[in-house]
């Protein structure tokens, strides 16, 4: 029952909570013109400033495999959210919306992370943002 | 009515008064952990940081235009944080993070989270030091006003003034390196710090101005305490170039 009465709790948190501020600007690495949205398994997760960085394998049309590498916020902004290390564990498949890095390699932040169940939640800094929600420019 | 009113001014002081809490010498006791300074109304940035509100400025003088200073495309000049450079003051004091402050008799430190910026603020009656070179973080020094701790400091390299340049790219506000800020703090209420800001920068503004910014007390942070912040530690992209994984 308590899960019950938590877990909403919990998402709600993650999910309307403001964003938060982060080191660099969005602008400076990322592309808000080249939406992504991909699907497949974490592969690392470093826990570390200024943002934590999380990787994913995922597998084209071509059934070629190629690791991508997502920026979240910083770790004490996220842990002060709700927001654990354990939220996002090598082996989960998931599927992360955000923005292309500037420099055209296999790199975005990764703004919205959407779990096989639906949970969702906003793992981003204050300038980045993910694809549709309106936030910054 | 005028005579009522002042009358609940005045109690209203006076139970704040006896309610903060105070050190052994008697003064107003900072040493907790706080939200980031947060403005009271005005202009709000497309972010989290606490920007001012322009409204609140100063005029311009002749030739304190390049205040508001376009980018330029060099992303180390356009937001130097991204190459893990200090936020500097009053900049980083208005980034989103937790913050903890220590007094002791004769100092006040403030730690905040957001690149573990330390201002060590002397209490002890001594003045600015002399001959040394500009910093991003200025020369604090600070005294007592009664029941406000005022600090002024000045030696400030030219770096950004805030964050607004999330709110918009084409413009980064700097300061001079003439620039003193004056911060009034007191107890508001139990649970609130009133924060007040002055900007005195001489080659920008024709005078000084200033902004009121509220600080909330946050004991429940107390038990995790601040996070640290390495920026060095991953900072893959600088400047939009990402390395190896």
């Amino acid at each position: 029952m308590q899960k019950r009465v938590v877990l909403p709790l919990l998402l709600t948190a993650l999910t309307t909570i403001p964003p938060l501020q982060a080191h660099h600007s969005f602008a400076a690495e990322f592309d808000d013109k080249k939406p992504v949205k991909m699907t497949g398994v974490v592969t690392k997760v470093e826990w570390q400033n200024p943002h934590i960085w999380f990787y994913v394998d995922v597998k084209g049309d071509d059934g070629k495999v190629t690791n991508w590498g997502f920026s979240g916020g910083a770790p004490g902004q996220l842990m002060r959210r709700g927001i654990a290390k354990k939220v996002i564990q090598e082996g989960m498949t998931i599927t992360v919306e955000g923005f292309r890095s500037k420099d055209g390699s296999n790199n975005a932040n990764g703004a919205r992370v959407t779990f096989p169940d639906g949970r969702s939640v906003f793992t981003a800094g204050a300038e980045d943002r993910a694809p549709g929600d309106g936030k910054g420019k | 009515m005028k005579t009522l009113c002042l009358l609940f001014v005045a109690i209203t002081s006076v139970s704040v008064a006896q309610n903060i809490p105070r050190t052994a010498e008697g003064k107003p006791n900072f040493s907790g952990t706080y939200e980031w300074p947060k403005a009271m109304g005005g202009e709000q940035c497309r972010c989290s940081a606490t920007i001012f509100d322009r409204k609140l400025f100063a005029p311009l003088k002749p030739g304190g235009e390049p205040f508001l200073e376009p980018h330029n495309g060099d992303p180390r000049h356009d937001e130097p944080r991204d190459f893990c450079m200090p936020a500097g003051f009053p900049s980083g004091m208005l980034s989103a993070n937790a913050m903890q402050f220590f007094q002791t008799k004769d100092y006040l430190i403030m730690v905040h989270e957001f690149q573990r910026m330390t201002r060590v603020i002397p209490l002890d009656g001594r003045k600015h030091r002399e001959d040394i070179e500009p910093s991003f973080y200025g020369d604090p020094v600070g005294h007592w006003d009664g029941d406000t701790l005022v600090i002024e400091t000045t030696n400030f390299k030219r770096w950004g003034l805030d964050d607004y340049f999330y709110t918009d790219p084409n413009q980064y506000r700097m300061h001079s390196d003439a620039l003193k800020t004056i911060e009034r703090i007191s107890w508001k209420n139990r649970n609130q710090l009133s924060y007040i800001l002055t900007i005195d920068d001489p080659k920008i503004f024709t005078k000084a101005w200033a902004q009121e910014f509220s600080i909330t007390s946050k004991p429940e942070w107390d038990a995790a305490g601040l996070y640290e912040y390495v920026c060095e530690e991953n900072n893959r992209c600088p400047g939009g170039k990402c390395q190896g994984k």
